[in-house]
């Protein structure tokens, strides 16, 4: 057994820091600010291949693995979370598209989805307890050629300034469990995006609802097979809460540091902070915390592209940081004290952005079923 | 169209270096080791000189075994082909020792147009493998380079010295050394990081180079290193006022020699 990067890994994730250092550190609190998508940015990270890093050669993505992808997104959400979503939601669009398209489907948008001239956004949430259920489910109604969609999506995060939505309705109203994906052109008539949410974090990354409003799509819009949807859903959300434990780690990562930078600087009573064993256990449990973290992040990855049973360890990776990534940001904020709290220094959005991930996407308590139901 | 030769030196990244607080010296254990920075902006350089007018760009390094750690990350970075030469104990080697061998294995190599070095190493900074490398070849030495440019086979370097720029014309083969204000290195993309795998290196042994056992011996031997920490002395001006603090604060500076 060996934990350690491959020498091609550790290159990429590499780059992803170098590319994070250069493009994100400068803008990432104005990202937080000011919430505006980075479109110039997103450029950036097709030109270097982060958009299309885990799809292989033939669709025109970097063949690099999905190590590599969970590397690099670390890696970038270590200098602006927000951005690392952005990618991860672009991500779980094109992945989707790749693996159950049709291949008119996938020469329409795979390609673009990788060189970054479209964005995407997968729409599964809906306002009620689970999708297919509540009073503005989206429904696809057969019609000659196609289906006609209505309803409403919830929390879709590239909301608005997505090019394509990958979405989930019900075709049978007897069965609402049983989901279909669609592939919708934002152009689409009757398709009409909310306003912006306001959220609490990971404000580069624009959430909304989106509306369906009678919006004829053809049948060749349809994902895989009908009736099908939710396998795409399960698969894709499992593999975004890896990219997602991800985003955390490297959250949890550059608050560790940024704290114990501030602790051996920071002196008191004629000593750095950091010297004191109440600081110096805050920070010892927060740096644990990562450390184990990211074990547990880099064997579900490595499961992933060993193409073996991964939902189990995505469940419990989700779970696990879904309990301690906010109490990394309290105690490193601890250790800063009242400069920590301060929205001059970073700790504020990475507390923010480090709830947003934890939230967005699939609750807290949603993965405890999935590791329930994996104990006999 | 320039064939072009870029040394580098594979080094720690003094970012990961830790200064042992007791003793001053420096924990090395947990470094990562990189291409040394301006050894990056003189690859960029080259590939970019190619990029504009065709040619080629090869790399050599020379170091300890774990050079070979760095074939892929130059790779990625532009050069075709990389040479590396490796040697047990080649961390003790000094800027005599680590001219002779590169100007060894350039010989051998054949005639380059241009060969690149960084003005000096992130590690050590001695700023003189690439004029002691010109002078065992025989060739000119342009340092200080911040900017460059190549018109048919003529070469125009402009060098940062002391308070001015000066402008230099050179016919290759020429070494010229390179500050990082010259370009800003590119971030590989991730195509070209996994394209590097497929580029060839190649291994040149130092038995091989012909050197008498003289010319691999240091001029110069480190005797220790230790952290630089500030230490501040703490002073306190308790006068019963400002111009009588301010007084007192400009004789303790100028007992010390500082005005």
């Amino acid at each position: 057994m060996k934990f350690e990067l491959t020498e091609e890994q550790g290159l990429i994730q590499q780059s992803a820091r170098d590319f994070a250092k250069e493009f994100l550190d400068p803008v990432a609190a104005d990202l937080d600010r000011t919430g505006e998508f980075p479109t110039a940015i997103v450029k950036e990270l097709a030109k270097h291949d982060f958009l299309g890093l885990h799809l292989p050669a033939d669709a025109g993505g970097a063949a690099a693995g999905f190590v590599s992808y969970i590397a690099a997104i670390e890696a970038l959400s270590r200098s602006c979370s927000a951005v690392a979503s952005i990618v991860n939601n672009q991500a779980m669009s094109s992945y989707a598209i790749y693996h159950w398209g049709s291949a008119d489907l996938k020469k329409k948008y795979v390609a673009p989805l990788i060189k970054g001239e479209i964005i995407g956004a997968f729409a599964v949430y809906e306002h009620g307890p689970t999708p297919g259920i509540g009073p503005d489910a989206l429904t696809a109604t057969k019609q000659d050629g196609g289906y006609v969609l209505k309803g409403t999506k919830a929390y879709v995060r590239n909301a608005g300034v997505a090019n394509v939505y990958v979405v989930f309705a019900i075709t049978d109203p007897a069965d609402p469990k049983a989901l279909t994906g669609f592939v919708v052109d934002a152009t689409a008539p009757g398709l009409k995006v909310g306003p912006k949410h306001s959220t609490m974090g990971l404000k580069g990354c624009p959430v909304a609802d989106v509306v369906f409003e009678n919006v004829a799509v053809p049948e060749g819009a349809v994902l895989g097979t009908v009736k099908k949807g939710r396998e795409i859903v399960t698969r894709t959300l499992a593999l975004a809460s890896i990219a997602e434990g991800a985003q955390t780690v490297g959250i949890g990562q550059t608050a560790v540091e940024h704290a114990a930078g501030h602790a051996r600087e920071r002196v008191q009573f004629g000593k750095p902070v950091g010297t004191f064993q109440a600081v110096q256990t805050l920070l010892a449990e927060s740096k644990t915390d990562c450390y184990l973290a990211r074990l547990a992040l880099f064997n579900a990855a490595q499961l992933v592209e060993d193409g073996k049973p991964f939902e189990t360890e995505a469940a419990m990776l989700k779970s696990f940081l879904a309990r301690l990534g906010s109490k990394i940001l309290l105690d490193t904020c601890q250790v800063e004290g009242g400069m920590g709290y301060s929205e001059t220094m970073p700790i504020p959005r990475l507390f923010r952005d480090i709830a947003g991930t934890n939230l967005l996407d699939a609750p807290a308590d949603f993965p405890d079923g999935v590791i329930a139901a994996s104990i006999n | 169209m320039p064939k072009c030769l870029v040394c580098y030196k594979w080094t720690l990244d003094e970012q990961d270096i830790r200064v042992n607080p007791d003793d001053l010296s420096l924990d090395t254990s947990r470094a990562k080791a990189k291409i040394s920075d301006f050894d990056r902006n003189a690859i960029e350089e080259a590939t970019l000189i190619v990029e504009k007018h065709g040619g080629s760009v090869n790399a050599l390094s020379y170091g300890t075994p774990d050079v070979k750690q760095s074939l892929k990350d130059v790779l990625s970075r532009g050069p075709e082909k990389v040479y590396w030469i490796a040697q047990s104990g080649a961390q003790t080697s000094d800027a005599y020792v680590t001219a002779n061998v590169l100007a060894a294995a350039i010989r051998k190599l054949g005639q380059y147009d241009l060969i690149l070095c960084g003005e000096g190493s992130s590690d050590e900074f001695n700023r003189q493998t690439p004029v002691r490398l010109a002078a065992l070849l025989g060739l000119p030495c342009v340092t200080y380079v911040e900017k460059l440019s190549v018109e048919g086979d003529t070469i125009k370097a402009t060098r940062r010295v002391a308070d001015c720029s000066e402008v230099a014309t050179v016919k290759g083969p020429v070494v010229i050394s390179v500050l990082n204000q010259i370009n800003k290195p590119r971030i590989p993309t991730l195509k070209q990081v996994l394209g590097a795998a497929k580029k060839p290196n190649e291994e040149i042994k130092i038995a091989d180079l012909g050197l008498k056992p003289e010319s691999l011996q240091p001029k110069s031997a480190r005797k220790s290193v230790k952290g630089f920490v500030t230490k501040r002395k703490k002073i306190v001006y308790k006068e019963a006022n400002a111009a009588a603090n301010v007084a007192k604060l400009a004789s303790s500076l100028a007992a010390e020699g500082l005005c």
